[in-house]
């Protein structure tokens, strides 16, 4: 049979149980919460380390990509594709197009640059502007020619988004040589630029 | 019990005191039954005061009955125990009971060692003593208990053994059945009756009251063991005892016991009694005479110690614990310090990198894509020739249709393949008025039309007359009337791709 104590004679080492306990207890909780910490900062330095070598990786793959691209980057600069407009360029180019042609004259108007639909631009920058133009064609082939003319001589980037042939209504009986014919057209011309400074 | 603690022999003489710890013993000395006797006692007691003792009892008033009871257990047993001591010892001031086996068959009922000290008043300085040196009374034993503890150190094989000690002059006889106390006896000394035929005498005297008590077997041969390390006189009634058939005596060997105890001989050749004290120390009480009251403290001293151990252990393992996650974080953070380390330098790589680039108003992704859209841009056509003269060849065979207009819209060159659409309108030169051959005309060039390999989608999109029935319908046949027209128009898409 189990012979139990006097109380008096066991308070002090009850005490120390109970001193154990809190002690171990909060040594546990305080070295529990310090390990909490210590994995919560290696997850991140673990997490900050792989994006570092995420942004190495992708700055190796873009000096490689610029490296490889840059000619062309330049030869864009160069056309005028890359960076600010150069309306004046394009008029010029549309004009020497139709005396090329031999052509009677064009009729143009630049409208407002705005950026290019999201299914083209994707997501560089791109931008376009509305050239439209009106000129008399004496056959139906001068159009071909005045736009192959142009697009030989751009400076820039444009593509026809529409052109329209017509007779001139009621025109005249007139001699040889005198145009018969109307086209308008509509041309986008397109520009890569950023709304805000550069990027770097 | 295997804690440090002491063990008093206490006999008419006085108090011996032997301190024990786990391999390490320790006579303090034997102390004199007399008033300052007790008293230096007590002071020795006292300078370890905490420390348990242990009395064993070397006295001529013990008592012995064996009992077979039912076999029970728990409090039914300790109610059992208490009530057949009382009746059994019914004045004894200190009695008990050691439980010895089972019977092998019957109700196999339990076999005990009823023992009792039927005089306790020499005993009271003594125990007031202890008391009052503050040690705590593990129990009251006896010194053939003891004994048993020497036989059982010794390994001794005997079915009916007889242990002979000359102890400090005194002659023990313990009779043990397979190693189990069954009877003692002590025979005090003096001049007279030192010699080793008293002895022998004795002895013969004991075997015929076992035999009569029928505590030994009739039959049963006896083995004498003869152990006197003090004046060495016993081991010579060994020759009287083997003359007598139902006796096997031999001596013990001091060297033996010194062994089997692992003390030095010439320790139990100084202190005699200090063989049977040396093999109870550290075994278990097994027969405690004392009362409850007076081991109460022990009692206490026992739970105090186990509560202390496992406050010992909850401290030991929070520590432990909190060590052991302590180490952890410290690695944790060591290696999060390494990978901040080499986070820094794979960033000042990228750092590098960056700055050897040069400086352009798009990142790499931005002017691969812009090479590959001005790619595409720049080789789109600028107008349908393919459509334009396949048009053009198919009219030829339609010489009387004139067109007013022509017309084409690129849908934007998202994807190369994307059809062009084309509209044209024209008239039928000359018409006469007759709309079923004009639509007749029309419908060939329809036709004709959508032969074409890279055409599709044909569509007359305007009728030279409307005679659907939920549109108004007019005009005039009057005399000097203008003639009607029949002027239609034309879409198709024309995918350049297709070609």
């Amino acid at each position: 049979m189990i012979r139990l104590p006097r109380w008096q004679a066991i308070r002090l080492p009850l005490a120390l149980v109970v001193a154990a306990v809190v002690a171990a207890g909060a040594g546990s909780l305080w070295s529990a919460a310090r390990m909490r910490a210590a994995s919560d900062e290696l997850a991140r330095q673990k997490q900050a380390l792989a994006q570092a070598r995420q942004r190495l990786a992708q700055a190796d793959r873009e000096r490689r990509l610029l490296a490889a691209h840059l000619p062309a980057y330049r030869a864009l600069v160069a056309r005028g594709v890359i960076g600010a407009e150069n309306r004046l360029a394009w008029i010029e180019a549309v004009q020497q197009a139709n005396r090329e042609a031999r052509l009677y004259g064009v009729d143009y108007s630049i409208e407002p640059r705005q950026p290019a639909p999201a299914a083209l631009a994707g997501n560089i920058p791109l931008k376009q502007s509305v050239m439209k133009l009106k000129m008399p064609l004496l056959v139906e082939t001068d159009l071909p020619r005045f736009l192959d003319a142009l697009k030989a001589r751009a400076p820039g980037l444009f593509s026809v988004r529409s052109c329209r042939m017509a007779r001139t209504p009621n025109a005249p009986f007139a001699a040889v040589n005198q145009p018969r014919l109307e086209a308008d057209c509509e041309l986008l011309w397109f520009t890569v630029a950023k709304d805000t400074g550069t990027t770097r | 019990m295997k804690a440090h603690h002491r063990l008093v022999l206490l006999d008419a003489s006085g108090a011996g005191v032997l301190d024990w710890r786990p391999g390490r013993l320790h006579w303090l000395g034997k102390f004199p039954a007399d008033a300052a006797g007790v008293a230096e006692f007590g002071r020795t007691l006292a300078r370890h005061p905490g420390l348990p003792v242990l009395v064993v009892l070397d006295s001529v008033d013990e008592d012995y009955r064996l009992e077979v009871l039912p076999h029970v257990t728990g409090a039914a047993r300790d109610e059992m125990l208490a009530r057949k001591l009382r009746q059994v010892f019914r004045n004894a001031p200190l009695a008990g009971a050691c439980r010895q086996g089972r019977e092998a068959d019957g109700r196999r009922d339990d076999r005990y060692l009823f023992a009792a000290v039927s005089e306790g008043e020499w005993l009271a300085p003594w125990l007031a003593a202890i008391d009052a040196a503050g040690a705590p009374l593990m129990g009251i034993t006896l010194m053939a208990m003891a004994c048993q503890a020497l036989i059982d150190r010794l390994r001794l094989p005997d079915a009916h053994s007889l242990l002979a000690c000359r102890l400090d002059g005194n002659l023990r006889l313990s009779y043990f059945h397979h190693g189990q106390l069954r009877f003692s006896r002590l025979i005090t000394g003096d001049a007279t009756n030192q010699s080793a035929a008293f002895a022998a005498d004795e002895i013969f005297k004991t075997q015929l009251y076992l035999t009569g008590q029928r505590i030994l077997p009739r039959e049963a041969r006896l083995t004498v063991l003869l152990y006197d390390a003090g004046s060495g006189t016993l081991p010579a009634a060994q020759t009287a005892l083997n003359a007598d058939p139902a006796f096997n005596a031999r001596a013990l060997d001091v060297a033996r016991v010194a062994r089997a105890l692992r003390v030095p001989e010439e320790f139990l050749v100084n202190v005699p009694a200090l063989a049977p004290l040396a093999a109870l120390a550290g075994a278990p009480v097994l027969l405690d005479l004392a009362p409850p009251a007076l081991t109460q403290a022990y009692v206490d001293h026992r739970w105090r110690r186990a509560i202390g151990l496992a406050a010992l252990g909850i401290f030991a393992g929070g520590l432990a614990l909190t060590a052991g996650q302590w180490l952890a974080a410290q690695t944790r953070l060591d290696e999060a310090r390494r990978l901040d380390a080499e986070r820094q330098h794979v960033a000042a790589r990228q750092q590098a990198l960056d700055r050897n680039n040069p400086a352009l108003p798009l990142d790499a992704a931005e002017l691969v894509a812009t090479i590959e859209r001005v790619r595409r841009i720049a080789a789109r056509p600028t107008a349908p020739v393919g459509a334009l003269a396949a048009l053009g060849r198919v009219l030829e065979r339609y010489p009387d249709v004139e067109l007013d207009t022509l017309a084409w819209h690129d849908p934007g060159p998202t994807a190369p393949a994307t059809a062009w659409r084309v509209e044209l309108q024209a008239g039928i030169a000359n018409f006469d008025g007759n709309y079923h051959a004009a639509a007749r005309r029309i419908e060939r060039l329809l036709h004709e039309l959508g032969a074409l390999p890279a055409v599709s989608d044909v569509a007359l999109t305007k009728r030279p007359v409307e005679a659907d029935s939920r549109t108004l319908l007019a005009g005039t046949t009057l005399a000097g009337a203008a003639p009607p027209a029949a002027r239609f128009a034309i879409g198709f898409a024309y995918r350049e791709a297709a070609q």
